[in-house]
């Protein structure tokens, strides 16, 4: 059983607490869609560096003890740097909670499938040492699954996520200087920086990881 | 001295780790090697320093990119064949979004390490780092070397780019 990513994002952006939480999004659909989501915390996205928003979670809740961080990644880029759980293992941060979408597919760079293989992401996060793993199967659920995590992490929460190639994925939007800017205002408290935000849709594939 | 006799000194070590406290350095994300090993003896003992052992030096880097987002300040310790591992993340993290990274590196393969089968990455270190765009220092002795971390934990903020300061056992003593 898997879910429309989209409303795994609403149900996400419903549930952060802007009063603790800070998002981090790995390059692809997340990263796009966050500019064109009510998403009321500090939020950081990546549009390349595959496979490193665990790892810049990480440092973020090291170095913010005082909040939460919450991490999104694909299954793609997971599997590009799955060595990155034993490091977030070891570090122990225990408010940092990624969230895995796995759809078996890298959709940003046009669709094409990952290795055929039905890893067991949760398992390998407990694997890794990770305290808390576990796979939510409905959008409605995440809420109580994320507060599950919030005082014992770090923790990691794979989401089954429909693949659909009609899907129309927001291109990016923002640029990173803004992107930073923005991040770090909001997580002193200031005004947001203007950010690019709308645009409008376009279909899957229109940016690619690597250059062709 | 020997390449990876360890040094009967640690004087250089210990500069390190008092400037890295000195300049605001909290978090160390690191990758082992044999002079990275010598002077985390010494990092693991400062009371303000939190050495981050991580699996791949990519991560290290991306910590210390995380780090200075939330107001941190890291210093990334890794060998120099890892910072060649580093080349995508620098460019699609580091400097696509102009963000503080300092990177301390031992520089194995160079005139001052006689062991032969670190000198190919000694000496495609130096211009793969031109190529990057990122800059680089070496280290000038441990006399030296604490105003020289000093001095790049400050340009590295200015700048909001990365920089690359090598060090040699013979710094390490």
């Amino acid at each position: 059983m898997s879910v429309a990513r989209r409303a795994w994002l609403d149900a996400l952006v419903a549930a952060l607490d802007p009063a603790r939480d800070l998002l981090v999004a790995g390059l692809g659909a997340n990263a796009r869609y966050l500019p064109h989501l009510p998403v009321r915390v500090p939020h950081f996205a990546l549009c390349d560096a595959m496979g490193a928003a665990i790892p810049l979670a990480l440092g973020m809740a090291l170095a913010r003890p005082d909040r939460r961080v919450v991490a999104l990644e694909g299954d793609g880029s997971l599997l590009m740097n799955l060595g990155t759980l034993v490091t977030v293992a070891a570090a122990g941060a225990p408010n940092l909670t990624a969230l895995v979408f796995v759809n078996h597919h890298y959709e940003s760079s046009g669709g094409q499938r990952l290795p055929a293989v039905p890893a067991d992401f949760a398992a390998v996060a407990r694997g890794a040492g990770l305290p808390t793993a576990e796979k939510i199967d409905a959008a409605g659920d995440l809420a109580a699954a994320l507060a599950r995590c919030a005082p014992g992490g770090p923790a990691l929460l794979v989401l089954p996520t429909a693949y659909d190639p009609a899907e129309m994925v927001p291109p990016y939007s923002e640029r990173p200087d803004e992107i930073r800017l923005s991040f770090r205002r909001a997580l002193q408290g200031l005004a947001p920086h203007p950010r690019g935000g709308g645009g409008t849709t376009r279909p899957r594939g229109d940016t690619r990881r690597r250059a062709p | 001295m020997s390449p990876d006799a360890v040094p009967a000194t640690r004087g250089g070590a210990r500069a390190i780790t008092a400037a890295l406290e000195e300049a605001g350095v909290t978090l160390v994300p690191s990758v082992p090697d044999t002079w990275i090993g010598w002077l985390m003896e010494e990092l693991r003992r400062s009371r303000t320093l939190r050495v981050i052992d991580v699996a791949r030096e990519e991560d290290a880097v991306a910590i210390a990119c995380g780090a200075a987002l939330g107001g941190a300040r890291a210093a990334v310790v890794i060998q120099n064949a890892g910072l060649l591992n580093c080349g995508a993340v620098i460019a699609s993290l580091v400097q696509l979004y102009r963000i503080p990274c300092f990177f301390l590196v031992s520089y194995r393969g160079d005139a001052r390490d006689p062991v032969y089968y670190h000198a190919p990455k000694g000496e495609r270190t130096e211009p793969t780092l031109a190529a990057w765009s990122v800059r680089h220092v070496r280290a000038e002795g441990p006399a030296r070397i604490g105003v020289q971390i000093r001095q790049a934990v400050a340009w590295v903020e200015e700048a909001q780019a990365p920089l690359a300061l090598s060090f040699s056992a013979e710094d390490l003593a």
